[in-house]
């Protein structure tokens, strides 16, 4: 027996081919149904070929000619399409391809008409031949230079790009994109930073307020109607592939592949094209897993790869931006949570059915929702400390929220949010139901990054993984008028449009009459807490409330001197975390961070603290301190809360510590206005 | 097919420990010859290609995104493979096993110095594995003296049966670093006149020398790089602790040590033949029957070495041609004569170039008559007075504290006594080690990002068993400490950092 050199195959042939890219959409399901055969055998034979696709939510993928954006269809005629079709789909485990929103069932639900001949499992050896990378980088290439002119809903996509770092091996290829592109260009920012700055207001904690208005000039506009920002839209860098110099500069990729290796999801470039790569990190898992082990991370000078495997989906991170290997972790599991989030966790029966199923399809239209929750794990604190943030408000006003909210929970509605951005105004839950923080991340960040929920009422079936990655919710999305601000009732039944229609109809009058849209939006213009505010000593309390919380509306007056400085004893900024309310208060950046990139680097050594003092092994530790050339950091836990905080690097110890206890203090003065009370038992 | 994927651990050792040249066995079918030593050597051939293959795979993988830095480390549920890149095309990979008890856990950077110290030392007898491959191409030269001195050198981390790796508890100790005496003003004059009389007792020779007190060093005329390695050589085998103890613990660097194993397994080194056709089954990658064996220097053999009637250290590390070892110096690149004299608890090693020496055995035996003519009593003088001031092995004991002190620039570490760090909480270690990793990260961060700069750094915890844990980086030196039994706040364990700062490190780690 000969060993044949496991790595060493110099034409090593790839496990699993992707489907080839084709020029129509037409073709596209044709080579579909000759991929993935098999999985379609429990479909409707005739679900959707001929008919529109039988989305309820009509305009999620507007970029993607086959979707009629002017068309509207009523709802309700698509909600009653679907429900005579579908019986029981509310369990979502038959046909995760039933997912309306999506178009995947058009593709998947023609497959049935084509069984695939030569079902062939991948064979160990190919796998791991195509560990030898250089020649597999090289078969990927060839595979891609050779697919021929690409989809034309591909073009669509990908935009011009300003910055091109290097002449991809396939520039010829794609020569048409920057022709057919559709949209305006991208801007590219800091790349290859690979990650779109920072939006300030987006953050959420932007300080939009006099004192520290150093605005950056890459503020998004807030307009109804507009485009929150670049990474919304979808996939940057289309035409690079891991052949592209600038493909493997980027700071952050993630990839989602299936277990025979083929790609479902990249952060940059064309999942088709980077098959080889693909095949490259399933042999890697794979490998390991073989040898009855499984592979946590690589780690290569500043650069460390992060691997999870759930069940037949593999996820990937490659990232040099020095996060932990637990915050990357845990990004990409919330990057599985959103997929779930998508397509429920039965779409693994489709890997059962057919191990070389091809998910691409499923996703189509959704990389919008990822590049947005990729964006957030470098801005939303939500994203590692499993707790979310309210919209600062007066008591009363989110009482009147959730008193309107409750009325609707009591008639059959699973969970009603009302939602500004990724900020609770308030939450209501149905008896016994709690929603965890994760699931009210990924929900956000679905609806905020899908640009048709802003255009008009929309009921979509959606699965909150941490509830139940099993099934499918029904939920009914409909933004308001004031900026941002929207309302999510979410079901169980699948035939609640109307009631939930009816529900929001109520809803709204309620909030507009009680004030509490006007109260939002004023809200939104002043931000959250300002650490210019935190009283020097505690006999000011009273007057510390920020501006939009006082009485009247006079400015407080320590914000004009530290602002040079941020707040007592060199503060600049603080996270306060309620543990057993799961919320989070961040207060607003103050001048000295007011640049995208200290913001960013602020980020992150939050996030390494967090990582620090959370650590499996050892912790959760008391207290820290932390000093190095950019920040004094210091975190302090205790069974009710969290306290994060950043200072000058030169502050002093005594002075920081004391200026801790003082925001402890005036948060806690604050928490009717900042946190939620009162919200349906969370229990998990 | 996949071949002993399943079979990587087989032989449960706990580790496996692999030294591969990347350029080697490129043509299918000869992977085999890349791998220049595999421990366990009687591991099957299909788990030593397994650990090259992925190996390789990883470090061509990871080249595309980094490709100044390849592969450091592989993390696994069970397993971890440490990596080290030791010439251009040779590279060393440690796995360890993760038990299931949780005595398991250890700092990658530690393990990675292990495989330094292999290297450095190999490297020190043997001169550069690249050297031995150009000089030999079909790589058994370079495979015997491989697989005698790691084997060797592995016997020091036998407990029992197993091999046992540096853990969590050992987070205290910095390897590769010098433990040195601190003497007196006075007593600093005496050492060196004692060196100068060393030195100019071997008429034009220009002799290099060290002196040790115990395992403690006294005074080096090398570069700090090799008086590391030579250090480390010595406290592992020539200082009278070395001698002395060949069953209990040592050094203080070193855990117990058992009769080795070497015996047995060097006669493997006769057993398999080599073939063309490597055949099935469990054959290990040592050399075969037609490597010099005879002729392999093995330094690092336990009992190679005994005192002499005359002071000097008799050994039996020999080549074909020298009776004296020989030592390679990287910072001249000069083959040097290693010559060890001892008195009491006074170890002096005496280095003479093989270059200056025409007549080879004979000189040494002058410079060593020489040496004992003129420097014996200024010997024994410095050992008396030493002894006299030692405070003994908790003489470096801070009360209160447990600590490491380290100051890479000069490989110089201090760390409290062994009996006393042993008396530390098992959380209190997990924490520091847990906290020893992120400040690697952090100094490899920061000297990424600006190599040129001086980092300063500072990281203190309270761990859930409310003991301290502090870590401080200022003017190139670290600082790594635990304070158990100390008050709860901040500024307490603050002010604790900066009056030891103040006493013993000059206040290098004193902020105001």
């Amino acid at each position: 027996m000969d060993f044949d050199g496991v790595f060493a195959d110099p034409n090593p042939q790839l496990p699993d081919p992707p489907p080839d890219a084709d020029p129509s959409q037409v073709d596209q399901i044709s080579s579909l149904t000759l991929e993935d055969a098999g999985d379609a055998a429990s479909d409707e034979p005739t679900a959707g070929n001929e008919s529109p696709p039988t989305n309820f939510h009509s305009e999620r993928n507007p970029d993607f000619g086959n979707t009629n954006r002017d068309a509207d269809p009523s709802p309700a005629e698509q909600m009653s399409s679907l429900t005579s079709e579908n019986p029981g789909d509310a369990a979502g485990c038959e046909r995760p391809a039933g997912n309306g929103s999506l178009h995947a069932n058009f593709y998947v639900g023609s497959n049935s008409h084509h069984p695939d001949p030569k079902p062939e499992a991948p064979s160990r050896v190919e796998q791991i031949s195509s560990l030898t990378l250089d020649s597999s980088d090289a078969a990927g290439a060839k595979r891609s230079a050779s697919n021929g002119p690409l989809p034309s809903d591909f073009y669509l996509a990908a935009d011009e790009i300003e910055i091109v770092e290097e002449v991809s091996p396939v520039a010829g290829d794609t020569a048409g994109i920057s022709a057919l592109g559709g949209h305006g260009a991208w801007r590219e920012g800091s790349e290859l930073d690979g990650e779109a700055p920072p939006s300030p207001s987006s953050s959420g904690y932007a300080g939009e307020r006099g004192s520290s208005g150093a605005s950056s000039g890459i503020e998004e506009v807030d307009g109804p109607g507009t485009l929150p920002d670049d990474w919304s839209r979808g996939k940057r860098h289309f035409d690079e592939d891991d052949g592209s110099l600038s493909w493997r500069k980027r700071k952050k990729h993630y990839f989602i592949l299936s277990h025979s290796g083929k790609p479902i999801f990249s952060r940059y470039g064309d999942e088709h094209r980077l098959a080889g790569f693909s095949a490259t990190l399933q042999a890697i898992i794979s490998f390991v897993e073989s040898s009855g082990d499984h592979i946590k991370y690589i780690r290569a000078g500043n650069h460390q790869v992060v691997f999870l495997v759930k069940g037949p989906i593999y996820l990937v991170c490659i990232s040099c931006t020095e996060e932990s290997y637990d915050t990357l972790k845990r990004q990409v599991e919330l990057i599985y949570g959103q997929m779930l989030l998508i397509l429920t966790k039965s779409v693994n029966r489709c890997f059962e059915r057919n191990p070389k199923f091809d998910m691409t399809p499923l996703l189509k239209g959704t990389d919008a929702v990822f590049s947005s929750l990729i964006h957030a794990f470098s801005w939303n604190p939500a994203t590692f400390l499993h707790a979310y943030t309210c919209l600062p408000l007066t008591y009363a006003t989110r009482q009147a929220a959730g008193a309107i909210l409750q009325d609707v929970a009591d008639s059959g509605v699973l969970f009603a949010l009302l939602m500004c951005k990724h900020k609770v105004v308030s939450l209501v839950g149905a008896q016994k139901a709690s929603l965890h923080p994760d699931d009210m991340l990924l929900l956000s960040n679905f609806i905020m990054a899908s640009e048709s929920f802003r255009t008009s009422e929309s009921f979509s079936p959606i699965c909150l993984p941490r509830y139940n990655p099993m099934v499918f919710l029904y939920a009914y999305v409909h933004f308001l008028d004031v900026m941002d601000t929207y309302l999510v009732l979410l079901s169980t039944a699948s035939d609640s449009f109307y009631h939930l229609k009816d529900c929001r109809i109520r809803i709204e009058n309620v909030l507009v009459k009680s004030n509490v849209l006007s109260e939002v939006q004023r809200s939104m213009l002043d931000g959250g807490l300002h650490v210019e505010d935190v009283p020097l000593d505690s006999s000011r309390r009273s007057r510390s409330l920020p501006p939009q919380l006082a009485a009247d509306n006079t400015i407080p007056e320590f914000s004009l001197s530290p602002a040079i400085t941020g707040g007592p004893s060199g503060l600049w900024h603080f996270i306060y975390r309620s543990i057993n309310l799961d919320q989070y208060v961040s207060s607003e950046f103050s001048s000295p961070i007011s640049n995208p990139s200290q913001r960013k680097r602020l980020f992150r050594a939050y996030q390494r603290l967090y990582a620090s003092m959370h650590d499996k092994g050892t912790g959760p530790h008391k207290t820290q301190f932390r000093r190095d050339e950019d920040f004094v950091l210091l975190c302090w836990i205790t069974q009710d809360f969290e306290l994060y905080a950043a200072f000058d690097p030169l502050a002093e110890k005594a002075q920081a510590i004391k200026t801790c206890n003082r925001v402890c203090q005036w948060v806690r003065d604050l928490e009717n206005e900042i946190f939620l009370f009162g919200a349906s038992p969370f229990s998990w | 097919m996949p071949m002993g994927l399943a079979s990587r651990m087989a032989a449960n050792d706990g580790i496996q420990f692999c030294v591969f040249d990347s350029r080697r066995g490129q043509q299918e079918g000869q992977e085999i010859d890349k791998i220049l030593f595999f421990f366990p050597p009687d591991s099957p051939f299909s788990a030593q290609l397994s650990v090259v293959g992925l190996s390789g795979g990883i470090i061509t993988f990871t080249r595309l995104f980094s490709p100044d830095a390849a592969c450091e480390v592989i993390e696994e549920e069970r397993h971890s493979h440490v990596f080290y890149q030791a010439e251009p095309d040779i590279w060393m990979i440690l796995i360890v096993e993760k038990n299931r008890d949780t005595e398991s856990v250890w700092r990658c950077d530690a393990l990675r110095d292990i495989l330094k110290e292999v290297h450095s030392l190999f490297t020190m007898f043997n001169g550069p594995l690249q050297t031995l491959l150009d000089k030999q191409p079909s790589g058994e030269l370079a495979r015997s003296c491989l697989y005698t001195f790691i084997t060797d050198y592995l016997t020091d981390f036998h407990v029992g049966k197993k091999i046992q790796m540096p853990s969590f508890r050992d987070c205290l100790k910095e390897r590769r670093t010098v433990q040195m005496l601190t003497v007196s003003r006075e007593m600093a004059i005496e050492v060196q006149s004692l060196a100068n009389v060393i030195r100019s007792s071997s008429g034009s020779i220009a002799c290099k020398s060290l002196i040790l007190f115990q395992d403690l060093l006294v005074a080096t005329m090398l570069s700090p790089g090799d008086t590391a390695n030579m250090f480390a050589y010595a406290v592992l085998r020539l200082t009278p602790h070395a001698l002395s103890s060949n069953t209990r613990s040592w050094s203080y660097l070193r855990r117990g040590v058992s009769a080795s194993n070497v015996t047995e397994s060097a006669t493997l080194l006769n057993a398999g033949s080599r073939t063309e056709e490597y055949p099935h089954g469990s054959r290990d990658t040592s050399p075969g029957r037609h490597s010099q064996r005879n002729y392999i220097p093995r330094p690092l053999q336990r009992d190679k070495w005994s005192k002499g009637k005359d002071g000097f250290l008799v050994s039996d590390v020999r080549d074909e041609v020298h009776i004296t070892p020989i030592v390679w110096l990287q910072e001249t690149e000069e083959h040097m004569y290693l010559c060890v004299y001892q008195h009491r608890n006074l170890t002096i090693i005496l280095l003479i170039p093989v270059s200056s020496l025409i007549d080879g055995e004979q000189g040494i035996a002058l410079v060593k008559k020489q040496l004992l003519e003129n420097a014996s009593e200024k010997i024994a003088y410095v050992e008396e007075k030493i002894s006299k001031g030692w405070g003994g092995e908790n003489a470096y004991h801070v009360s209160g504290y447990r600590y490491l002190l380290v100051d890479s620039d000069r490989s110089i570490s201090r760390a409290s006594p062994p009996g006393k760090v042993t008396t530390l909480a098992k959380d209190s270690f997990l924490a520091l080690n847990k906290l020893r990793e992120e400040v690697d990260l952090e100094k490899a961060r920061a000297s990424r990002e600006k190599p040129d700069h001086e980092h300063n750094f500072e990281m203190c915890i309270r761990a859930k068993n409310n003991a301290w844990i502090i870590a401080k980086i200022a003017q190139g030196r670290e600082l790594y400490m635990v304070l158990e039994k100390a008050n709860e706040t901040l500024l307490y364990a603050s002010e604790a950092v900066e009056k030891f700062s103040n006493r013993y490190c000059d206040g290098a780690f004193s902020l105001d």
